[in-house]
């Protein structure tokens, strides 16, 4: 697998603000990875990851050091629109994304974006919207849907463009457990069947967890630990301590662990805990 | 790396100059910001035109001219722009008539375009700090409101034959007092309390056009 | 139902089988006939088939009701304006004299003309909006092939345009939750709290420029270079397409109007001293 995403000393100061929002971040991303970031407000995710598809420092005034190379090339060097051929990005808040009078035209606006012939986008919207279950609602104002399917829809526009590098920054923070359940179905689809690369930023671990390959966690604009989703979680007292809170049966078994009754490695999904358990009533 | 400088530390003329080395450029934002204001006047404009009508889109109290002449000083071209257009859906919704409402579209113009050409040619401080800066703009309200009654009764109402010679005062004192008293309720409000905020956005545009 | 500009229209109204098109055009078109027929007599006419218009094309006729007060409005500054500020014209025709002020049958006659004019231009705005779809209106404009940028802005304006109602709304309950009421408040007190809602609107409409641009930027949509200039498929256009009564729609509009120009240029036809309305009234006054 190639690296496709490489941040070398990367740090990033918004104009008119004192302090960088990132500081000295080295991150390398392999084609097809699902990458977890999490950490607490303010610790420059956002920024990270609008620094990956080109809005640091495209609409953003800044004083940038360090490198930021998407596919081999500075995120500077790609000229406008050329790089959100490939990565797309979804935000937290569906309804900043619409602008179109339906959801259909939110759609295709990307597919226009890109060039695409009628019968190309045709062809697109059938697949997108199959996947993401919004057959029945194309020709509703996307506004007027309720929070789960706006942000389905927001993810399906996306979509649609077929990025090969997908970042959602807290795709679920406005949705119930139900439509949050629903975002990831669709992600977990799309790393079994399409192979993209997928960042996804997110408070809820549950869901997140069982997908991500790696995970990183940012702390007070600083890269303060990376690896995989396994062994990051057993960081457990590091990422106590950044306010992160994982799921309830991974901090259970850390309870356990802390209180010298277990010596395993710690769980990180609902099935490895529960078969963990298991052995220790066995 | 630049010396940071909070935007209570800058001064009038920083606000307006170019700094060696900054980049600006048209961008989506401005799209973006036109669309916004257009909407926004829109809602402003149709709530003074419904709630105030003098008659065929005149109003004696013209909540739209905020949007018009504010958006205008801080976003340059775009907001002359948006400003000149959205009175015609404002009207439209208040029950203007398609063609006069386009006949208006000169006045509407100059409303925008004077407040914001004397803040860029006068280094007029937006976040309005001294004498100078209420006075010029007060000014500015006051001539672009004048053109805008003149034009407006006089050559597009008398024009279309929808006023006689006689009632022309009434429209035209309507039209100007509708503007400069609403512009004296809501302009040094807005631009007292939002420039700040403002002058640091990327939409802000030191030009015309960036 | 499907939610136009200015209420709803079921979904079953024939006004939807006719191009967004021909809806603009009618409206350009029509709106220009009063412009050339002075007897109110053909101005009411064509009030009449826009009310038929409407009625065809179920409309809620309710909606109308908006316009009531707009109509009263203006039919009260006409004769503010016609009538009582007259002045004194001594080549005119004096029919009545109250309270210090002359009326003249001119006047009263120009009164009714202007009137019966602006109606029926009303009428046409209010057709229009009443009939189209935000995303007919969009159509429209792309069929004339106005640039992708235009449609966009006029399109997100409208966008932005309903969130700052939503916006409003929503400071005004939060404010009422607090047991603020501007019932019985004076003029002066309700205009310094709408100052005071200018600035919050203002406020989440500039955060909201940067949202909007982040998310536009991220699917690829470019103002400048290379990528504004793609191609676009306009997607949208293949789910209208202009059939043979919407050319004989757009004939007929085009037709009348070059009639119209003909009958009132070359025959003095729609004139004043032609309407059997103004003369009957006439008879009746002097």
């Amino acid at each position: 697998m190639s690296v496709i995403i490489e941040i070398k000393d990367y740090s990033w100061q918004y104009m008119n603000t004192r302090q960088a929002a990132l500081n000295d971040i080295n991150v390398q991303v392999k084609e097809g990875m699902f990458v977890g970031i999490i950490g607490a407000n303010g610790s420059g995710k956002t920024t990270l990851a609008y620094s990956l598809n080109g809005l640091i420092p495209g609409q953003y005034n800044g004083i940038k050091h360090g490198e930021v190379l998407i596919y081999g090339k500075e995120v500077e060097e790609y000229k406008s629109g050329e790089l959100q051929k490939f990565t797309g990005m979804v935000f937290s808040d569906p309804e900043a994304q619409f602008t179109a009078m339906t959801v259909e035209d939110e759609l295709v606006f990307g597919l226009e974006n890109l060039g695409m012939s009628i019968p190309e986008i045709r062809e697109r919207l059938e697949w997108v919207t199959e996947l993401t279950g919004l057959e029945t609602m194309l020709l509703k104002p996307p506004y007027e849907l309720s929070g789960g399917q706006k942000q389905r829809v927001a993810l399906a526009a996306v979509l649609a463009m077929t990025p090969k590098l997908l970042i959602l920054d807290e795709p679920t923070t406005m949705l119930d457990p139900v439509s949050r359940r629903r975002v990831f179905e669709v992600l977990a689809k799309l790393k079994q069947e399409q192979n993209n690369t997928i960042i996804v930023i997110e408070h809820n671990l549950e869901n997140l967890i069982p997908l991500a390959d790696r995970m990183i966690l940012l702390s007070d604009s600083r890269l303060i630990l990376e690896d995989e989703t396994q062994q990051f979680f057993q960081n457990m007292e590091l990422i106590s301590q950044e306010g992160i809170y994982p799921p309830g049966a991974l901090q259970f078994f850390y309870e356990l662990k802390k209180a010298g009754k277990i010596s395993d490695t710690l769980p990180v999904t609902l099935p490895d805990a529960s078969k963990q358990l298991k052995q220790l009533f066995d | 790396m630049s010396e940071q400088t909070t935007a209570s530390e800058i001064t009038a003329d920083e606000i307006w100059e170019v700094q060696p080395g900054e980049r600006r450029s048209v961008g989506v934002i401005h799209i973006v910001i036109t669309a916004l204001l257009i909407g926004i006047g829109f809602v402003v404009g149709a709530f003074g035109s419904i709630s105030f009508p003098l008659g065929f889109g005149v109003n004696f109290f013209w909540t739209g001219i905020a949007v018009q002449q504010i958006g205008a000083v801080w976003f340059g071209g775009w907001g002359v722009l948006a400003g000149t257009i959205f009175p015609f859906f404002s009207n439209a919704i208040a029950g203007t008539p398609f063609y006069v409402s386009a006949a208006y579209i000169p006045a509407n113009l100059v409303q925008a375009f004077l407040p914001a050409w004397v803040f860029r040619r006068f280094k007029l401080d937006p976040r309005l700090k001294s004498g100078r800066d209420y006075g010029i703009l007060f000014l500015a309200m006051i001539v672009s409101s004048a053109f805008g009654a003149l034009w407006s009764p006089l050559v597009v109402l008398k024009g279309f034959g929808l006023l006689t010679t006689d009632s022309l005062p009434l429209f035209i004192w309507g039209w100007f007092g509708g503007n400069v008293v609403a512009g004296l309720v809501f302009n040094f409000v807005l631009l007292k309390a939002l420039s700040a905020v403002v002058i640091r956005t990327p939409a802000f545009v030191k030009r015309w056009w960036s | 139902m499907n939610k136009t500009l200015l209420g709803y229209v079921p979904t079953q109204s024939p006004i939807y089988a006719i191009h967004p098109f021909v809806k603009l055009f009618f409206l350009l078109i029509v709106s220009l006939f009063p412009m050339f027929v002075t007897a109110p007599e053909w101005n009411m006419l064509l009030m009449l088939v826009l009310i038929l218009l409407m009625w065809i094309s179920r409309v809620d006729m309710r909606t109308l009701k908006i316009y009531v007060p707009v109509a009263i409005s203006m039919g009260s500054i006409i004769i503010i304006s016609y009538i009582l500020m007259s002045g004194t014209h001594p080549e005119y025709q004096l029919i009545a004299r109250f309270a210090g002020i002359k009326v003249y049958w001119e006047r009263v006659r120009d009164a009714i003309v202007v009137y019966f004019r602006i109606l029926p231009m009303i009428f046409t705005m209010v057709f229009f909006l009443s009939t189209s779809r935000e995303r007919d209106v969009i159509v429209a404009m792309r069929t004339i092939r106005l640039p992708f940028v235009v449609t966009y802005v006029f399109a997100m304006a409208l966008r932005s345009a309903g969130m700052v109602l939503e916006d409003f709304q929503i400071v005004r309950q939060a404010e009422q939750a607090r047991g603020f009421d501007s019932t019985g408040k004076s003029l002066a007190y309700k205009i310094r709290k709408y100052v005071n809602y200018m600035i919050p609107l203002f406020a989440l409409s500039l955060r909201r420029s940067e949202e909007f641009t982040n998310a536009l930027v991220a699917r690829g949509y470019a103002f400048t270079g290379e990528a504004s200039r793609v191609k676009r498929a306009d997607y949208v256009l293949t789910h209208y397409s202009f059939k043979y009564f919407d050319a004989i729609f757009t004939a007929i509009i085009s037709i009348s109007f070059i009639a119209l120009l003909f009958m009132r240029y070359g025959y003095d036809y729609f004139a004043i001293d032609q309407s059997i309305l103004l003369n009957w009234l006439k008879n009746i006054l002097m």
